[in-house]
Formats: C-alpha cells, structure tokens, sequence
C-alpha cells in the first residue's frame, strides 16, 4: 500500500457501522487512510471480488493492519476489539479488569445484535423499501423504543456502561442512537426521546460532545453535503 | 425458583438456538474437563417469563441465554456469544475450545470476526425469517422472503469460509473447532425451520454441519433443556 500509514480503512461515507471504527482509531491516535465504498443499499452485499478477497460477506467496514503483515479484520466490533487488545495497553477507552471485560464483550453482543440489525431493518422499511408496511414498520419502531428503554433502564443508575468509565462499549452505540432519534423515531406520534429515555438521552448527548466524536461527526456532515 | 443443587453455574435458557449455543459448550467442557456443573433453568420464552422484573435484574435485555456464576459472586452474563466467551475465560483452561488472545491473538481475532458475523448477521436475520414465515400472524410476501434471501446470503458466506479446505471457520490449515462454530451451528441446524430444506446447496457446509452434530458434546447440550 503505497499511502504509508498503519493501516487501510474500506468504509462508507454515511453508514454508521464505519463510524464507530473511526470514533475509536481517533480516539487512540492511529493513522489510517480511508477508502470510500459505494455501497448500493438495495443490494445485501457489495459484490467486488477486490473487496469480497478481504470481506467474504461484503460489507463494510474492514481494516487492514500494515504493521501486522496486513492482517485483515471485518466486523465492525471485532475490528474495535482489535484495536483495543493491541493499541489500547493503558486501557483507556476500554476494560481493564478480567470482570469488566466480560461486561465489555456482553454490551457490544448486544449492540451488534441488538441494536444495529435492528435499527437496520427499521431503516429499511421506513426509507428504503418501496412499500410502506405499517406493521412491519411498527414491529421494528417498538423493537428500537424498547431497545432504548433497555439503556435507559440500565444507565439511571451509573454513568457509563462498564467499568465506570467511557469505553467502547459506550462508543460502539454512538452512530445508530443517532439513527434512531433523527430517523426511526423522528415522527412517531407520542415518542419524545429525551423525555421517554431520559438517561439514554444524557449519555448520548456525552458522548456526542467527547472532542473525537464531535469532529468526525462534523467529517461525515462535510462528506455527505460533497 | 431455581433448583439450587449447589451447582457453580446457573444458566437460564430455553429450546433456542441461543440457548444451546451455550448448554453446549458446558457440555463440552464436562466431557473435556470434567466441570463445570450447572443448573439449567428452563424457560418457556413464549410465557414471556424473561420479561418479568427479577429477571429483568438478571439481564436488562430480558433474554435468554443469561448466566450466573455462583463460584464467582454471582457474577452475571447476558447476550450468548459473551456468555461462550465468559466460560471460555474461567473453565477453558487448556484453550481447547478457543485461542489465546495473547499468545495467538490473530487467530484470536478471526475467532471473534466469525463470532460477530454470527451474532450481528446470522443469528437476528435468520431470527427475523423465523419470525415472519413462522410466527407473525399477518402474511408478508415481501418480508418472508426477504429474511429468507438474506438468510441464505449469509449461508453462502459460511460456505465460502469452509470450502477453502477448512473443517471448521477459525484456526491454522484446516481450522479447529472453536467457539466461531459453536456460536453458530446452533442457527444452521435449524435451517428447515428458516424455510430452507436442505443444505445441498452449500456442501462444505453441510459437512460441517454433520461433523459438529456428530460430538457427544453437541448431542447432549442440544437435549438441555
């Protein structure tokens, strides 16, 4: 790779599941060079055979580490799990203790589970899909509000999701909490987030204010406007 | 509420895919290790006990698979790929199901790539094709065949995996059985339920599929409860 930095980064302009990934690279002060995929949202995976020899399921995003004989990670979450054992030593965005590790893996199976296919799906009947199909769209809706009302439930009584401190765990929710407030939820008669999901609320806006989210908020804004 | 039998471990499940993902990998570590014991506490998900307030305690989430080590403080573990790697950290002590995050951590984190895909792709779109072809009460041409199409993409994607002369997803060569595979034979297994009759279509992965249902392991985790 002839751009010299650590690593190479497939990503998307707008989708949040690449977000997350920048959100913790920035975080710990790697150099990576960003390669742009135009994804066509109606199909279900991006079909390059130059992507699918790094991705068999051809999403992104996916990273390539030069400085590991260019390991190749894809996952979003396994992608930040990576960075975190191998860049992250002092723990500072994530679990130092054995206990707290456990937590950390549990609440980023959950947000990969639970929150982006979901809210994915929510997405797809409300946007995308030519049809509108009121229950499938109110099945997805409920799932997201109640997913919500999970954190919230949680997060009324501590600060952050594990280890008392900003993590991870918390970073990996970021990009689709922002979906659901300005999307999914965004005219649903009688939801009103920040009065419904107080806690949630709160801590989203946290972590929308950390000085790494912020700025690259503001790149996917200026990338999205080009 | 639980048949306390004095039993370390305490894991409430159900007849889910979830649920056997990790009754069989405490079988598995029995037959290899001799222990841990546990209890399992069956719960009908269709009752929605889970969503009751002392389980909500237990696992916000109100799901099952949700752990609790009684050796350890009654620590506790809810999402099921955490749970496989919560027991792998404790009770695996000779890696035979897994990777060392440290002294082999690229394998490692093949090992944990293929846990995601599972967990984020094949489990909940796999999950929603059960729930519009099976249990929805309203008949949704477009939605039944979307969870289906894409349910079959992600076989597809297992099958690429395996048929790169592989015996299992994760590990050098021919791969070795990790929780890569335990975290998603459990799905595959239930393919006719997701509308799919046969696994012809991908044979590496119905070999796989066969090799795995085969372990005395496997065969005992997937009758708890």
């Amino acid at each position: 790779m002839s751009h010299g930095k650590q690593f190479t980064f497939y990503t998307h302009k707008a989708g949040p599941n690449g977000w997350k990934v920048v959100f913790v690279l920035n975080e710990l002060g790697l150099k990576y060079e960003n390669v742009y995929i135009d994804l066509d949202f109606q199909k279900p995976g991006y079909q390059d055979p130059e992507f699918t020899k790094y991705n068999p399921n051809g999403r992104i995003p996916v990273l390539i580490d030069h400085r590991n004989n260019d390991f190749v990670v894809w996952e979003s979450n396994a992608i930040i799990l990576y960075l975190t054992e191998k860049y992250d030593t002092a723990r500072h965005i994530s679990a130092s203790t054995p206990e707290d590790k456990a937590l950390e893996l549990q609440w980023l199976f959950f947000q990969a589970s639970g929150q982006g296919p979901y809210f994915g799906q929510a997405v797809w009947f409300v946007t995308y899909h030519q049809e509108k199909v009121p229950s499938v769209i109110e099945r997805y809706q409920n799932e997201t509000r109640r997913v919500l009302g999970v954190l919230d439930g949680v997060l009324c009584k501590q600060e952050w999701l594990v280890g008392d401190k900003y993590t991870i765990a918390d970073i990996s929710f970021i990009p689709w909490s922002n979906v659901a407030i300005n999307r999914i939820l965004a005219d649903v008669e009688g939801v009103n987030i920040e009065k419904d999901y107080p806690s949630f609320y709160a801590w989203h806006q946290k972590l929308m204010a950390k000085d790494v989210v912020k700025s690259a908020w503001a790149e996917r804004a200026a990338l999205i406007a080009q | 509420m639980s048949s306390d039998t004095g039993s370390p471990l305490l894991l409430y499940t159900g007849k889910t895919p979830n649920g056997y993902k990790a009754s069989i990998l405490l079988e598995e570590l029995k037959l290899a290790y001799g222990g841990p014991d546990y209890d399992a506490f069956s719960i009908d998900i269709r009752t929605n006990v889970q969503k009751e307030p002392w389980f909500i305690k237990l696992n916000p989430n109100g799901r099952i698979p949700t752990l609790v080590d009684r050796s350890r403080n009654n620590f506790t573990v809810f999402e099921s790929a955490a749970i496989l790697l919560y027991l792998e950290q404790h009770y695996d002590k000779e890696k035979k199901f897994a990777f060392d995050p440290v002294s082999d951590p690229d394998n490692y984190s093949e090992m944990i790539q293929w846990i995601f895909f599972a967990h984020g792709g094949v489990g909940p779109m796999q999950g929603q094709n059960h729930h519009f072809n099976r249990y929805a009460p309203e008949d949704l041409p477009y939605a039944k065949k979307r969870y289906i199409d894409e349910t079959k993409r992600l076989y597809e994607v297992l099958e690429i995996r395996l048929s790169q002369g592989r015996e299992y997803l994760a590990g050098p060569g021919k791969g070795v059985y990790s929780l890569a595979d335990l975290n998603v034979f459990p799905w595959i297994r239930l393919h006719e339920w997701a509308m799919i009759p046969t696994l012809d279509e991908w044979p590496s992965l119905k070999a796989w599929v066969n090799r795995i249902s085969e372990r005395p392991g496997v065969k005992a985790g997937v009758a708890v409860p």
